[in-house]
């Protein structure tokens, strides 16, 4: 009895400490795994709005017709409860599902390739702890020829380099982090590089801006005029952190991805992230611009509805005032190469990002009922103009487009 | 707003609904206790009041037109002030306002019983606005008719309008079984609104009352300017709708 006893707590011993070792369900693996899964904030997309978390069905729309997310929670049957953790690295990894098949991009497999095997472990382990949702989606809504999936194969060949992220051992291990987020499970390129006709990242525009979903998501290089270069780390790890700082407030997209994702990361790595992109420079500089002469008639009447109606809140300094109301006098967002966001913003009104380190929301009203595409489009050309701002003047006929695709607009 | 809108917000309906609110919420607070997180939004929100469309009378037969417009000229004449009241469109206002909500009254209570309230209490009536002009309309007519040797009061000289105008403020006219008075406070009030209310209700004219007064129209704030003591304001008036400097011109 006594050696039955001595043998049980042997095997006890044994299996507990194996567990601690290799078992990925270890509490240690699935905290890691959660706060991965909110550093890349897989949620977003595999959430349909109003659906449980991570069951996907969100509907993409991208260039070449809808995607939908899937469900990634672990039910056997409509999720992915039956993957391995291999199976689990290979999609991430590759691209590729248990069945052979390959992933559209709409899933950032082509950032997601730099996580370490390490990470992706602990992301399945917290997957595999949430509540399994029996929820099928029909993810592939593409029209022909996109639909077929075997298509990825060639896409892959010209668009995808496979690779764990290889640290740079002349860099600090702050800004190997910074790198490892925002080129990896952070996936910053999926909305701000632009894409190529084939929807592939333009790897020689890295992070200069692109167009997508009604937005424009801007340049985030360090380039002193059009990206980030006249912040400072502080004011990147404010932005991020609670969706506003001096200069301006979060909204739209990036809105939701700072109050879902970055305002619960940690400091260590809003700070690693604010390094690395201030380290980041611009492959196309855009220091050369010249402003549109303020006695042209787009100006003067750009001016005069700006006095009107703008103003009052952004000031006729076009500094506005400090977590309240977004500068628009040095700001990049105004003076991005495409006029989208501020168009829709203009039109539709905004509301900024809220977090608990901001709660405010602040809101602007829509103008869509009160100012005419013409009208629109000379205030715009007016602020992208002035106050030392420079771009490119925006037309009518764009104001008009983007209001007749905005739904109730 | 919406007629649907407009009728969700009843006033019997919002009784009942707080009523069963109250009834209901001691016993349910504590199961429904929650945070609210963010604020609703929605994208181009905003009930903004249709601009009018010029034209024709919409709600007036073309003879009240013309008595209205010269009763509006009288109210308010031309001088070097401003224009008149005719040429500033406060007749084509009250015309569009008598034409809508205001006209039959579709957004105030008109259930009985309807006592006679103090004079702060406004009109307590079932007469809608709408139907006590066209009634007192014709009631002007006909003693105008009667009085002045068959001639409307368009017809007449500005001495008599003046004088029939103050008999009616004063009490001192009958109109055959209209309160006189009851309608020239309307007739007043209605185009005083329409000179000074936004030009795109139909009066007030190119913002003139705005700037005859120097109102600077409708503005959000004056951030830029509250520390400017003793200096002019610089901006012109601007309606709702805008003005000519917010176009290019070609």
């Amino acid at each position: 009895m006594k050696r039955l006893i001595r043998y049980t707590l042997v095997a006890l011993a044994l299996g507990s400490s194996a567990a601690y070792a290799g078992d990925d369900q270890s509490f240690t693996a699935i905290q890691k795994g959660r706060d991965l899964a909110i550093l890349g904030d897989c949620a977003a997309c595999h959430t349909a709005p109003g659906g449980q978390a991570y069951a996907g069905g969100l509907e993409l729309q991208t260039p070449f017709g809808i995607i939908a997310s899937s469900n990634i929670t672990p039910d056997r049957e409509t999720g992915i409860g039956a993957w391995s953790d291999e199976q689990f690295y290979n999609a991430l990894h590759n691209g590729t599902t248990p069945h052979g098949s390959h992933l559209y991009p709409a899933m950032p497999y082509p950032a997601y390739t730099k996580l370490t095997r390490e990470d992706t472990d602990a992301i399945h382990a917290y997957l595999q702890t949430l509540q399994p949702v029996n929820k099928s989606v029909v993810t592939n809504r593409l029209p022909f020829p996109f639909n077929i999936r075997a298509d990825m194969a060639v896409w892959n060949a010209l668009n995808f380099t496979e690779g764990t992220f290889k640290p740079d051992p002349q860099k600090s291990p702050e800004w190997n982090r910074g790198a490892y987020i925002v080129e990896g499970l952070g996936h910053c390129g999926t909305c701000h590089t632009p894409k190529n006709v084939m929807g592939g990242d333009k790897n020689s525009a890295h992070l200069e801006g692109a167009s997508l979903q009604g937005w424009f998501a801007p340049n985030i290089t360090n380039d002193q005029r059009l990206g980030i270069g006249s912040w400072s780390e502080d004011d990147l790890v404010q932005y991020l952190k609670t969706g506003s700082n001096a200069r301006t407030i979060a909204s739209g997209p990036m809105a939701e991805e700072i109050e879902k994702s970055s305002a619960r990361w940690t400091d260590a790595d809003l700070k690693a992230v604010a390094v690395y992109l201030k380290d980041l420079k611009p492959a196309h500089p855009g220091d050369n611009a010249q402003p549109i002469a303020a006695d042209d008639k787009r100006m003067t009447a750009g001016a005069a509805i700006y006095k009107d109606r703008c103003a009052g809140c952004h000031q006729d300094s076009g500094k506005g005032g400090a977590k309240l109301f977004p500068a628009l006098a040095g700001s990049a967002i105004v003076q991005q190469p495409d006029a989208t966001t501020l168009m829709r913003v203009v039109l539709q009104g905004s509301q900024g990002a809220g977090t608990s380190g901001a709660p405010t929301h602040p809101a602007m009203p829509s103008f869509s009922h009160t100012l005419n595409d013409d009208q629109v489009a000379s205030v715009l050309t007016y602020i992208r103009n002035s106050w030392g701002n420079a771009a490119s003047a925006v037309a009518g006929g764009d104001v008009k487009s983007l209001r007749k695709n905005s739904p109730g607009g | 707003m919406t007629s649907a809108l407009r009728s969700a917000l009843s006033r019997r309906r919002f009784l009942t609904s707080t009523g069963v609110a109250l009834l209901i919420a001691p016993a349910v607070s504590n199961g429904y206790a929650r945070t609210i997180t963010g604020l609703p939004w929605e994208p181009n929100a905003g009930d903004y009041p249709k601009p009018v469309v010029p034209g024709g009378w919409v709600f007036f037969t073309g003879d009240e037109g013309v008595a209205v417009e010269a009763i509006v000229d009288r109210l308010i004449p031309h001088d070097d002030l401003s224009v008149g009241g005719k040429e500033a469109g406060c007749a084509v206002y009250i015309d569009r306002q008598l034409a809508g909500s205001f006209g039959d009254s579709s957004w105030l209570y008109m259930r009985p019983p309807f006592a006679k309230g103090t004079p702060s209490q406004g009109m307590q009536s079932p007469v809608v606005p709408a139907q006590r002009f066209r009634t007192s309309l014709a009631a002007l007519d006909s003693y105008c008719k009667q009085t002045y040797s068959g001639k409307g009061f368009a017809a007449l000289g500005a001495d008599q309008q003046d004088d029939l105008l103050k008999g009616l403020e004063a009490g001192k006219v009958q109109l055959p079984n209209v309160d006189g008075k009851a309608f020239f406070d309307l007739v007043l009030q209605s185009t005083m609104e329409g000179f000074f209310a936004d030009p795109l209700y139909g009066g007030n004219k190119d913002m003139v009352s705005w700037k005859m007064i120097g109102f600077p129209g409708a503005r959000y704030d004056y951030r830029d300017h509250i520390s400017k003591h003793n200096q002019p304001y610089p901006n012109p008036p601007v309606s709702i709708t805008g003005r000519a400097d917010w176009s290019v011109r070609s």
